[in-house]
């Protein structure tokens, strides 16, 4: 877990500049653990992707909610007068 | 920050900014040619870059959200109509994010498992990473007795989905390039 960390406060730029150069020097020495940053990123890339996806799909859930209650008539209608030719 | 980032805040959120808005950014799309749906995609991407400004703290909430939104789906769509009509020039001095979506087959069959396999996880980490929510919350929120214990399981979690990734990137091989 330790690790984990070490790689995260790399990769999100949270540790001192001094001790961001030691863990570069290790990562050029060692094959492995360069190989372990480089899915972490990839992990913390799928994250971000999950996260917009569902962002989405909460924002879609809302234009429903919207587009589909009587009590938002007098909005919708106004909307969809502006796409009437 | 919006204070207290749930999901019923978030609506809470995106049902106000659809209202105070969606007219004026229908209304734009709508003279430039545009159609309903064209409306409604180009709004919905400026309210997730929206949302990752406002968690990520880049601007602070509520200054003038409709003025910023609409500036948002103004570009994306001149980056639309750009994109979609080539041999038209056009100048939109470029100023802000693009919501980029090329994924890989291999990356989706990856989410697609993180999704159903491991989705506790990719729910803690959304909330830490994407959401930004602080620990104490995020410990309230998934019913972690502590904060240490949260970091722990988010830690935890972490390294659950790296493991994935590096397991899935050996089966799904054009993933990792």
């Amino acid at each position: 877990m330790n690790e984990i960390k070490q790689i995260e406060d790399h990769l999100l730029r949270l540790a001192p500049p001094e001790d961001s150069l030691v863990f570069e020097a290790k990562m050029i020495l060692d094959n492995d653990l360069h190989h372990r940053v480089l899915l972490q990123q990839q992990t913390y890339a799928l994250v971000q992707q999950y996260g917009r996806k569902t962002l989405k799909a909460e924002i879609e859930a809302v234009h429903q909610q919207l587009f589909n209650n009587p009590a938002q008539h007098s909005f919708v209608n106004k909307i969809r007068s502006l796409f009437k030719k | 920050m919006i204070s207290e980032n749930t999901k019923a805040t978030r609506e809470q959120l995106f049902i106000t900014l659809y209202k105070k808005a969606f007219p004026a950014t229908a209304k734009y799309i709508s003279k430039m040619g545009g159609s309903f749906d064209e409306a409604k995609d180009v709004f919905q991407d400026a309210l997730v870059i929206y949302y990752e400004k406002i968690v990520s703290e880049q601007i602070a909430a509520h200054t003038n959200e409709k003025a910023y939104l609409l500036g948002i789906a103004k570009h994306l769509w001149l980056q639309k109509y750009r994109e979609d009509r080539p041999n038209v020039p056009f100048d939109s001095a470029g100023m802000e994010p693009v919501i980029e979506e090329t994924t890989s087959p291999a990356a989706e069959k990856l989410m697609h498992y993180l999704e159903t396999a491991g989705q506790k996880c990719m729910e803690i980490l959304k909330a830490f990473y994407y959401d930004s929510l602080p620990v104490k919350q995020l410990a309230d929120l998934f019913g972690y007795a502590s904060t240490r214990s949260a970091t722990v399981q988010k830690y935890k979690c972490l390294e659950k989905v790296r493991d994935t990734v590096k397991q899935k990137s050996l089966t799904y091989e054009d993933f990792l390039e």
